[in-house]
């Protein structure tokens, strides 16, 4: 394969003032249990060389053909778009070469199927006796190989495994019906099956929806709230993460997921309360985000989206960094080898402060604890925003006291971070799919943070 | 790759087997801003197979043939130690017989993406302060074989999105979508569309919460209809999440609310003669007058539900081909016109869903929300959500265009035929 791509570089780098060739394969086992049935099992063999060439615009073309004549006619073909009339901005950034690979402690290679049918009817029987009627559980592991090489001397070989657990239930009672969803991911090996306790967590998520079922909505009005980290973490992605994509804020997701209420000109400008600190941080190790370098060769490294309150750093990879005449800081990623590479977070967090969450407690008369969430959604340019509670109760006098069934926030980016005025100790993430492009392109991310007190916010 | 190769080579191993092989030649061209970002295309080959034995299944994919034998024998080894899968009872055994495509496609597979992006923003430029969008060209074949049927299918297409801003950087945008040469002349409809809106649109204010008669733009109740087909799997209703469990014959939605499942609409890029399985696809009413009349089925969801397959294969989970909401007899310009207090709403992004089983969303309008009152728009708005209920929406449907569209957008809109609808009382909410 090396020889094929070697030499497709070698001809594209011809024609074109830059070119880049990615070969990709990946190996992906899937298990999908319903109501449990094992429903769907399955290996996925993908592999493809992604080429792309600028001249006076970008092209880029997918070709999963081995044979040159077919590679070379598509090599042709991006020549010639790429001589068509349209952008074409790349920062420059100094070539690498290096090999990496995540570690694995206990290899996905050595787990059979059969293993991992085992380990997931036992997930879907904790729930069965719970009595969740309704419930879809998968697991899945994927290995992705990957040769990027392009006409500045870039060579990068690597090897990243990951593992993701997925369940999505519902719980019905006397008529009265809740769901939930919830998702793990992790780079690495079968180790994080223990690590993630799914145990514990599917005793939990169970009590939760059989609560809520029973619950009451509470009067509408304004809170005090503390959030958990899995809402700190959707609202990181939301609202830090996404706004702070240069792409979006250029303008190049315009006719898709929409672009920004921050302009291009807006690092300084506050968005919060001086303790918010965001963060998106590819490297943090066995993140389900992770990655050395991004898919431009850009070296990864740690962000601060915003900054004691005040917007900081756009996410950006060389097409964007290069537009805004910056340089990338590694945010280019894809979700397959037949998609462009685009601006995408990684692991996006509220970074934690200095509270415990009983003092962030004590003194709330009259709030509610929103641990996790349910549906949610933000508008194009990330401003305004809902989140559902699935597990929340009601604080009084400083105490934790009823459930409350799906609190419903509805509010903007700017009174949700202005808002704060205590942030805990904790940290945890949960996985997610982020969803970007146009062909979609999802790809896997880690959100997280940790509790976080907000005052008069209002709650229906 | 060869598919009789293959099939022969995988169905001496199991009790039955489908291959499915599916070829994409796509053209894609991305612009923003008024400018051409990038050209991307795809030339790709992608092989799934089906395998059973005893009550077991198993499935992978490929996109290199060298990888066939190795994959074979892992899955064949995962077939003999895994436990049987009650959702599959058996591939469709009768012999089906596929209707001839009617193509009309010569100048669509001869179109030039760049050429008609470049003249569309020459065009526009000189009335919209930027305009972004997506131009595809595409060329989709499959080819299936199973112990009972093969065929080959391909389609062509082109679909058109593009969003303009207007002076003061508010957003209108359209949709176009077909595989049909008749069709090409309403790229330029499109186009107009969009100015009008964009000029519509104007000056933005905050809109306000309650409930309101809401007239629905195609594109933005094609969404609303995407997100509810899908739930029309017989695997999802089997799962128990989804609005349709337990409603089969009843009534959910106003008489004048009919949804199909249309893959013999071969306008549509959606349009497919066969299914996964090889079952051959058909016209298939999910509601009709308001009642849940269908389920959609493969061959093993049909027979636990003792019925016959819809042809909406997916072996294991049926799933939509495209939408074809049934048009009425009203006039759009009339459907304003007689609003005393309403909105019409052009687009929408970001559904979810709090509770699949009675439907409860919420969604974020965009791209042209208008306030009407007294049978005139009076005002543009932004910053508002719908959240209610699909049976809410569905139960208050007052009226249907004669129009329709055929839109497809982003992964938002699966492809649909639409009129505009109009619901009463929808829930507006906002930010506090």
């Amino acid at each position: 394969m090396e020889e094929i791509i070697d030499r497709a570089l070698e001809y594209a780098s011809k024609n074109g003032k830059f070119a880049e060739v990615r070969y990709f394969s990946s190996e992906r086992n899937s298990i999908l249990m319903k109501n449990g049935t094992l429903s769907a099992s399955g290996v996925s063999k993908d592999s493809g060389i992604g080429i792309r060439i600028i001249n006076e615009s970008i092209a880029f073309g997918a070709i999963n053909s081995r044979e040159w004549v077919k590679i070379k006619e598509e090599i042709d073909n991006l020549i010639r778009k790429s001589k068509h009339t349209g952008r074409h901005s790349f920062s420059n950034e100094e070539p690498i070469k290096d090999e990496w690979e995540v570690g694995q402690k206990i290899k996905i290679s050595d787990i059979s199927f059969e293993e991992k049918i085992k380990r997931l009817k036992e997930i879907d029987s904790i729930l069965q006796n719970e009595n969740m009627g309704m419930r879809i559980i998968s697991l899945n592991d994927n290995v992705e190989d990957e040769i990027l090489i392009n006409s500045e001397g870039t060579q990068i070989k690597s090897k990243l495994p990951k593992l993701g657990f997925m369940f999505f239930m519902g719980y019905m009672e006397n008529g009265s019906y809740e769901q939930g969803y919830f998702q793990l991911g992790y780079a690495g090996g079968y180790e994080a099956l223990d690590e993630w306790r799914l145990e514990e967590v599917m005793k939990h998520e169970s009590s939760v929806l059989k609560n809520a079922v029973k619950a009451k909505k509470i009067e509408e009005g304004k809170y005090d709230l503390i959030i958990g980290p899995e809402v700190s973490g959707i609202v990181a992605h939301e609202s830090a993460g996404h706004p702070t994509e240069s792409d979006r804020i250029i303008g190049r997701e315009m006719a898709q997921a929409g672009e920004s209420f921050i302009k291009k000109d807006d690092r300084g400008k506050k968005v919060g309360s001086e303790i918010v600190n965001l963060v998106d941080d590819p490297t943090i190790e066995h993140s389900f985000g992770y990655y050395k370098y991004d898919r431009d060769g850009v070296k990864a490294r740690k962000r601060y989206l915003y900054k004691n309150g005040v917007i900081n750093e756009f996410l950006s990879n060389r097409e964007s960094a290069g537009r805004l005449g910056l340089k990338s800081n590694g945010a280019s990623r894809s979700s397959e080898w037949d998609k462009e590479p685009l601006v995408r977070m990684s692991t996006t967090y509220i970074e934690p402060g200095d509270y415990e969450f009983e003092e962030m407690t004590e003194d709330v008369k009259d709030g509610i604890y929103m641990k996790s969430f349910t549906e949610w959604n933000i508008d194009d340019i990330r401003f305004n925003e809902k989140y559902v509670g699935r597990e929340a109760y009601h604080i009084k006098n400083g105490e934790i006291r009823e459930v409350i069934k799906r609190p419903v926030i509805e509010t903007t980016t700017i009174n949700f971070y202005s808002s704060m005025d205590a942030i805990g100790k904790d940290l945890e993430f949960v996985a997610g799919t982020c969803g970007k492009g146009d062909p979609m392109q999802g790809v896997d991310v880690w959100m997280g943070g940790p509790h976080v007190r907000l005052r008069g916010i209002y709650v229906r | 790759m060869d598919i009789e190769k293959m099939y022969n080579k995988v169905s001496r191993k199991v009790d039955q087997a489908a291959v499915k092989i599916t070829r994409i030649k796509i053209d894609q061209v991305r612009f923003s801003n008024n400018e051409i970002d990038i050209n991307n295309s795809w030339d790709v080959e992608d092989a799934s197979i089906f395998l059973a034995k005893n009550g077991r299944t198993f499935m992978f994919n490929l996109k290199n043939e060298n990888d066939l034998d190795n994959l074979l024998d892992l899955s064949v080894k995962a077939l003999s130690n895994i436990e049987k899968n009650d959702d599959f009872i058996s591939l469709n055994d009768k012999k089906q017989k596929y209707r001839k495509r009617k193509e009309n496609n010569e100048k669509i597979i001869n179109f030039d993406g760049s050429e008609y992006v470049n003249k569309f923003l020459d065009e526009i430029r000189p009335f919209v302060k930027r305009a972004g969008g997506v131009l595809y060209k595409k060329e989709i074949s499959n080819e299936i074989m199973t112990p009972f049927n093969n065929g080959e299918d391909s389609i062509n297409g082109i679909e058109f999105v593009a969003r303009a801003f207007n002076d003061y950087d508010n957003p209108a945008q359209v949709s176009f979508m077909t595989s049909s040469d008749n069709d090409l002349i309403k790229l330029d409809d499109a186009k107009d569309e969009l100015l009008e809106l964009s000029k519509k649109v104007g000056k933005t204010v905050e809109g306000k919460d309650g409930r309101y008669k809401v007239i629905f733009h195609p594109l933005c109740f094609a969404s609303i209809a995407s997100y509810t087909i899908p739930m029309a799997s017989a695997f999802q209703v089997d799962s128990g999440m989804s609005l349709f469990a337990g409603r089969m014959g009843q009534k959910i939605g106003s008489s004048l609310f009919t949804l199909y499942d249309d893959p013999a609409d071969d306008t549509m890029i959606g349009a497919r003669i066969m299914d996964d399985e090889g079952t051959s696809t058909k016209k298939t009413a999910v509601i009709e007058k308001g009642i849940v009349k269908n389920y959609l089925h493969n061959n093993s969801t049909a027979k636990k539900y003792n019925t016959e397959s819809t042809g909406n294969a997916g072996i294991i989970n049926p799933s939509p081909w495209q939408i074809n909401v049934e048009a009425g007899n009203e006039d759009i310009g009339d459907m304003i016109s007689s609003t005393k207090k309403g909105l019409f709403i052009v687009n929408t992004w970001y559904t979810r869903f709090q509770d699949y089983r009675e439907g409860v969303f919420s969604t974020i309008p965009r791209d042209g929300i208008f306030y009407i009152e007294n049978g005139e728009i009076r005002e543009s708005w932004g910053g508002i959500r719908i959240s209610d209920s699909l049976l809410n929406i569905f139960k208050n449907i007052e009226g249907m265009s004669k129009e329709t569209k055929k839109v497809k957008w982003w992964d938002e809109t699966l492809p649909t035929r639409s009129p505009y609808v109009e619901v009463e009382g929808v829930n507006i909410s906002r930010s506090k």
